[in-house]
């Protein structure tokens, strides 16, 4: 899937335009937006409606119909530039006048190089944006014998962020995505936090439960406001909500299972998420006639998420050796050997996701994506091409390795001459380039916890590295994980790099995948039923892996230290 | 020879580099050094260089800490089985993480470093019930009980330190053993250990160590 990229700019609207700006250059088109409050440059694929690429973005234009031109509500003022014909919906919904002034609808309008709009009336402030495209994994299937009540949710409930699409059931059709914070993060970023807040009152916990509860039906809304143009009734059309999540998550969103999770000793164990107020859940969303399905979870720490990444990849469909990470605040990893999906997850320590980096961020606008070397220099690659605002968890594994590669760091983490608190600059001109030696030792942990949970998983099934096939990376690398960089430094194992899969929201398309199944429910079971969950902290042997991953080096470098350290028993 | 071993031995942990510190230990055994003066002449002088250091040495990470401390640990293990006479152990302490915690990781550096000071650390475990860590310590005849703590709520709740400290009091053993908290929580207010019922604590593993070993002269000299 390879795409040319258009560049946007957005400026406020005070700011006069420099000129070198409208440039013409010949795989890249710039167009810039004035609107009331922001400026920003993004990408834009070739092809792809301005609408659809602005609601990616913060910036979003009004809308109120899937663009299709019927609505008439995403009216921007066009300055100049390259750009496609008025369609007939234009001409039908915008007066001679108006298109005289520039007007054009930005849901018909496409780039064909550089141009640039302003955004007069832009959409209200939103939490909701949509998921990135590329972002998006196609979810096969489709229900053609749903006569009504066609319409259908799917919902990953993630701690920091939740991932919703609303699908036509019937036709196997996504209408629109949308991806926003988790609101409980206001009771603490930490997941035990949250749980121990509900668990010491029940009023806290139904407070919790009502959070998540209405984040997602408000992006369920902002999807039918915004993608089919009817809200309440539409609403009453949809015939199934299918959650998945983190175990957590799932007993905050039902105030079920608390206490089992604040006590360790039921992690290993079932926990019961099953919701018992479902009356009040269709009262509170609107939606009489949805069956509201929350597959069980697979452990106190590995949640329907992990499943629902298994459905998405057909990671059992595969041989054996087939390995799955899913990367984020938990990283959850998944071995098939064959026979039994082994499972674990692992408190990798969110660095992957930018948190306890001095710049890192989520990959959002102005995250730093990828670092090449170029010539001595560092060639920081943003995303939406706009000046870099920090690091997101591909551009940081890219510094990191190039860092250790170039000899500024070494492979105990420790730079070879101290960059001093403020870190080093991969750009001297932009603060906001530096790493610092906490996040190269936040980053070591994080891939050692990662590497070390593999590995664990591999020796439980009685394989080696050598004996994978396929590795599925899914969660917060998205698709622009650097394979080679991420292998040099020991985050991934040494094996062919055409055997690495990047996915990015396989949770969400797992989920999708069953709300599209006359028995998702039931494909979820089939899966759990081959599941072994191993919980590491009670896992012999490994903080030995732990400690032995720390090193920024390829995977199984360290093969070589077994071999002089049983000369030192002999 | 014993100053170009210490400096070469220094440098491979400096670098956390375990494969090179296992070279230069060969090394040194190839050349007659015994076990014993490996230990004591290198290991721990090394350690006890890298407890001074900690504080003075801002660079130094987490993660280095973990991969010096699992090298003093490995090479004194290793070093153990060739020695002579069994040697003299310092003292005995039960170390594990507190009743509803599962942070394994964190008395990881501590243990290393107990290990190559020839301190006996019995590892409990993780989510260890406050009887547990006392009927251990008697049993075991330890001279300090360590509970590590990784959550707010783990570190100053009910089900931790605070209550192996009610279990000693009830018991009479509070003269018997001393007891030490570390983790996380710790860290943000430096009287919390206070409030854990604790005798000490220790801002790092590295740090820890030391504390422990103080701790165990104090109970043997009353
Ligand atoms: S007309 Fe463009 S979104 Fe409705």
């Amino acid at each position: 899937m390879h795409r040319q990229l258009n560049a946007i700019e957005i400026f406020t609207q005070t700011q006069t335009i420099p000129s070198d700006h409208v440039r013409k250059p010949t795989a890249m088109a710039c167009l810039i937006v004035h609107s009331t409050t922001e400026q920003h440059r993004i990408n834009v694929a070739d092809g792809q409606s301005v609408r659809d690429a602005l609601d990616i973005t913060e910036m979003r234009v009004r809308a109120a119909c899937g663009g299709t031109g019927t609505c008439g509500a995403c009216v921007v003022r066009l300055v100049g530039g390259e750009v496609t014909a008025p369609t007939v919906a234009e001409y039908m919904k915008l007066s001679p006048d108006e298109r005289a002034a520039g007007a054009r609808l930005a849901c018909q309008l496409r780039l064909m190089g550089a141009a640039e709009i302003v955004l007069d009336q832009p959409a209200p402030p939103s939490q909701w944006k949509s998921i990135p495209p590329e972002n998006l994994i196609a979810a096969p299937g489709s229900l053609p014998s749903l006569a009504e009540l066609i319409y259908g949710v799917a919902v990953d409930l993630g701690t920091t962020h939740i991932r919703v699409a609303l699908w036509d059931r019937r036709h196997g059709k996504r209408i629109a995505t949308r991806h926003g914070p988790n609101p409980q993060g206001a009771f603490g970023a930490d997941v035990l936090n949250r749980l121990e807040a509900a668990r010491a009152r029940p009023e806290r916990a139904a407070e919790l439960a009502k959070l998540a509860r209405s984040a997602i039906v408000q992006a369920v809304r902002d999807i039918l406001a915004r993608d089919v143009g009817e809200v309440t009734p539409m609403l009453a059309q949809i015939s199934q909500v299918f959650v998945v999540g983190n175990t957590a998550m799932l007993a905050l969103l039902t105030s079920r299972g608390i206490n089992d999770l604040v006590n360790p000793a039921h992690w290993q164990s079932r926990i019961d998420c099953v919701p018992k107020d479902l009356a009040e859940w269709h009262a509170q969303w609107y939606m009489p006639n949805a069956e509201i399905v929350l597959p069980e979870p697979v452990a106190g720490f590995v949640g329907s998420d992990l499943t629902a990444d298994l459905l998405a990849t057909g990671l059992t469909d595969g041989p054996p050796g087939s390995l799955l990470l899913d990367v984020g605040t938990n990283t959850e990893v998944a071995l098939w050997d064959g026979r039994t999906l082994h499972v674990t997850s692992v408190p990798g320590g969110p660095a992957f996701e930018g948190v306890g980096i001095r710049y890192g961020m989520p990959a959002e606008p102005g995250a730093i994506s990828s670092v090449r070397d170029a010539a001595g220099n560092y060639a920081c690659e943003t995303i939406g091409g706009s000046e870099a605002r920090g690091f997101c968890g591909s551009g940081l594994t890219d510094a990191i390795a190039l860092l250790v590669a170039n000899g500024i760091v070494k492979q105990s983490g420790r730079f070879e001459v101290s960059p001093g608190p403020d870190g080093f600059s991969l750009d001297p001109a932009n603060p906001r380039t530096a790493i610092t030696g906490n996040d190269v030792d936040a980053f070591q942990r994080a891939k050692a916890a990662t590497a070390a949970a593999m590995e664990q998983l591999l020796a439980q099934a009685q394989m080696a590295w050598s004996d994978l096939r396929r590795l599925c990376v899914c969660g917060a690398f998205g698709r622009t994980l650097n394979l080679q960089n991420a292998q040099a430094i020991g985050l991934l194992p040494p094996i062919n790099p055409a055997m690495i899969e990047l996915h990015a929201d396989a949770s969400l398309a797992g989920c999708e995948m069953a709300l599209l199944s006359s028995d998702g429910a039931g494909r979820f079971a089939a899966l759990a039923a081959r599941i072994k969950a191993t919980n590491l902290s009670l896992a012999a042997g490994f903080e030995n892996r732990y400690i032995d991953h720390l090193r920024l080096r390829p995977i199984g470098s360290h093969a070589e230290h077994e071999r002089i350290s049983s000369c030192l028993i002999a | 020879m014993l100053n170009r071993i210490v400096k070469a031995y220094n440098e491979a942990v400096f670098e956390t580099d375990k494969e090179a510190a296992f070279e230069v230990v060969n090394a040194a055994l190839a050349n007659g050094m015994t076990a014993e003066d490996i230990v004591f002449k290198v290991v721990i002088p090394a350690i006890e260089e890298m407890m001074s250091n900690i504080t003075k040495d801002p660079d130094a990470n987490l993660a280095q800490h973990f991969m010096t401390a699992q090298i003093a640990a490995e090479v004194t293990e290793k070093m153990l089985t060739k020695f002579k006479h069994p040697p003299e152990i310092v003292g005995r302490v039960v170390i594990g993480t507190a009743h509803g915690d599962l942070h394994s990781l964190g008395k990881r550096i501590v243990m290393g470093c107990l290990k190559a000071m020839m301190v006996d650390v019995i590892d409990l475990g993780v989510n260890v019930p406050a009887e547990k860590f006392v009927d251990e310590a008697l049993a075991r005849d330890a001279q300090v009980i360590a509970v590590s703590a990784m959550m707010v709520h783990t570190a100053t709740g009910e089900g931790g330190a605070r209550k192996v400290r009610q279990i000693l009091k009830e018991r009479g053993l509070e003269n018997r053993f001393r007891l030490i908290v570390g983790g996380a929580p710790y860290r943000f207010d430096d009287r919390l250990f206070l409030a854990a019922g604790a005798d000490a604590w220790a801002p790092d593993g590295v740090s820890a160590s030391r504390v422990i070993v103080d701790l165990i002269k104090e109970v043997k000299a009353s």
